[in-house]
């Protein structure tokens, strides 16, 4: 573990996803964003958070507003939902044991 | 003999050669152009921006920009200029009263008969135009590329564009669009301008739009359509692909979420300017000649950023409200609202407060993520044709990229000609 997670990496939530949080019970995490769509906030650290931006060029951090990493391809947030269900957690061990295996790739 | 009438009651404009004819074409001066120019060559032959039958010479672009109308008091708002470096102009030695071949994609295109060259200020046809000389408005960044100088003239079509899939299932001129409706037999057809990805904000609008244009019209038998006008030109990365565009609106009718016989998509080969209020009276004009008797006007019609305040299109379309020929159908935006637990418009939900906003960011993030949006959000026959589309046509985005914009393939082709060069 390296840290307290202060980067936010959001992962939206549909009710295929829901149902399976649900049965992880960790639906609670998952906050309403728009009209049934829901965003589970799963933090890293910075230290993860630069690993994350050099193994994923397109994507991007925005420092002023939201404080999160947008434009992570789709098959790592993917791979981010999984690991949160399978660890029951939405800290910074999910994007630990996400890179320890090589990332989302 | 069938009548096809635009814009203030113009006859609708037709200035296409017929095939065969290239032997004419022989020993003229060819000029190559771009894109852009050959997109509205096509608008223009075809009649979609009656009555012009050509570009404008100098004195219709100063009546447009000062008077918004044409020297004959037709309402007009955006300047359709043809331009070219003035070195060019020296090489071919072009004057007024010539005609040339203008050559698009290494084919002829059409013959141009010009009868003005001129210099304008692009300064002051940004500021008119756009309301703003601010080089950070794409419109504003369009008239500061234009080379120097102005050629006025009527072009004539001598070759006409072949569209490929999924565009040919999509492209009508004018006059067919007219026919189409009166097969149709629709009395009332409301046109809805899109660039988008339907989601089910935009339904909403098109619904709200049909009753509006319904007006007093009986409903046992349906007389109203809606117009579905996609434009098609210039793009962006981050926009949405052209062909996600047309196919989900498309969808939107196949799965039965509108009518098959009170909806129609088509397009427009037309790049946005996003001249906000300018551009709306533009896009008036442009579906009046397809035949439409209404217009949908949302929240910020074709604006860009903050240049232009939400109701500044809808403003000025009521000033000129008595030089249009089609009926402006204004409506506010549509949001989510958890406590009505549906799509509503901003007219009349109470709940402004705990109003869910559509975004064109969420929605972009929603799909960059490839999670299925539930139905509240758009149509899952939507998403499932928004994804088709990404992986046959955007490689792998429904949204623009580099890779997309290299290797996307052409919207129309143009059939070789055998001419013989000057």
């Amino acid at each position: 573990m390296t840290g307290k997670g202060n980067v936010k990496i959001n992962v939206w939530i549909n009710e295929e996803r829901l149902d399976a949080l649900r049965k992880a019970g960790l639906d609670r995490l998952a906050k309403e964003e728009f009209a049934g769509m829901m965003l589970l906030e799963v933090t890293c650290t910075e230290e993860q958070k630069d690993k994350l931006l050099e193994q994923y060029p397109t994507a991007k951090y925005d420092s002023s507003t939201t404080h999160s990493i947008e434009l992570l391809p789709r098959e790592v947030k993917d791979k981010i939902f999984e690991t949160s269900l399978q660890l029951r957690s939405t800290g910074p061990e999910v994007i630990e044991n996400m890179l320890s295996r090589g990332g989302g790739k | 003999m069938t009548s096809y009438v635009g814009h203030n009651g113009k006859t609708i404009v037709d200035r296409v050669e017929a095939d065969g004819r290239e032997g004419r074409l022989g020993g003229m001066l060819t000029i190559p152009v771009r894109r852009e120019i050959a997109h509205e060559i096509i608008s223009l032959s075809y009649g979609f921006f009656t009555p012009l039958e050509g570009f404008m010479n100098r004195e219709q672009v100063e009546s447009t920009l000062n008077e918004m109308e044409l020297p004959d008091g037709t309402l007009w708002s955006i300047p359709i200029v043809f331009d070219l470096a003035p070195e060019k102009i020296s090489e071919y030695g072009l004057r007024s009263g010539d005609e040339v071949l203008l050559e698009y994609d290494g084919s002829p295109i059409a013959r141009f008969s010009m009868d003005d060259i001129f210099d304008y200020n692009t300064d002051e046809m940004s500021e008119k135009t756009y309301g703003t000389k601010d080089l950070k408005h794409p419109g504003v960044k369009r008239t500061h590329s234009y080379q120097g100088k102005f050629i006025g003239g009527k072009v004539t079509l001598v070759n006409e564009p072949k569209f490929n899939p999924p565009y040919d299932r999509f492209w009508m001129t004018p006059k067919q669009h007219i026919d189409a409706f009166r097969k149709k037999k629709w009395k009332h057809i409301v046109a809805h301008q899109t660039r988008n990805v339907p989601h089910t904000g935009h339904e909403a609008l098109m619904k709200q739009a049909w009753f509006a244009a319904n007006e007093d019209m009986p409903v046992d038998q349906i007389r109203t359509g809606i117009l579905v006008n996609a434009i098609i030109g210039e793009k962006r990365v981050g926009d949405y692909i052209d062909e996600s565009i047309l196919l989900t609106q498309d969808a939107l009718r196949q799965y039965g979420y509108f009518r098959e016989d009170v909806h129609m998509v088509t397009f427009t080969l037309w790049d946005m300017r996003y001249a906000g209020p300018r551009e709306a009276i533009f896009h008036a004009i442009l579906r009046t000649n397809l035949g439409c008797t209404h217009h949908m006007f949302g929240r910020d019609h074709a604006g860009v950023g903050n240049f232009y305040r939400p109701y500044d299109a809808q403003d000025l379309l009521k000033q000129y409200r008595e030089k249009l020929s089609i009926k402006p159908v204004f409506l506010m935006e549509n949001w989510y609202c958890p406590e009505c637990a549906e799509v509503t418009n901003a007219s009349v939900c109470g709940h402004e407060k705990k109003a869910q906003n559509f975004s064109g960011t969420l929605l972009r993030s929603i799909l960059t993520d490839g999670v299925k949006p539930t139905k509240k959000v758009m149509r899952p026959e939507v998403f499932d044709v928004v994804m088709k589309s990404a992986s046959d046509y955007g490689v792998g985005s429904p949204f623009v990229t580099e890779k997309y914009l290299a290797s996307r393939r052409p919207i129309f082709n143009l059939r070789k000609m055998e001419v013989q060069k000057a």
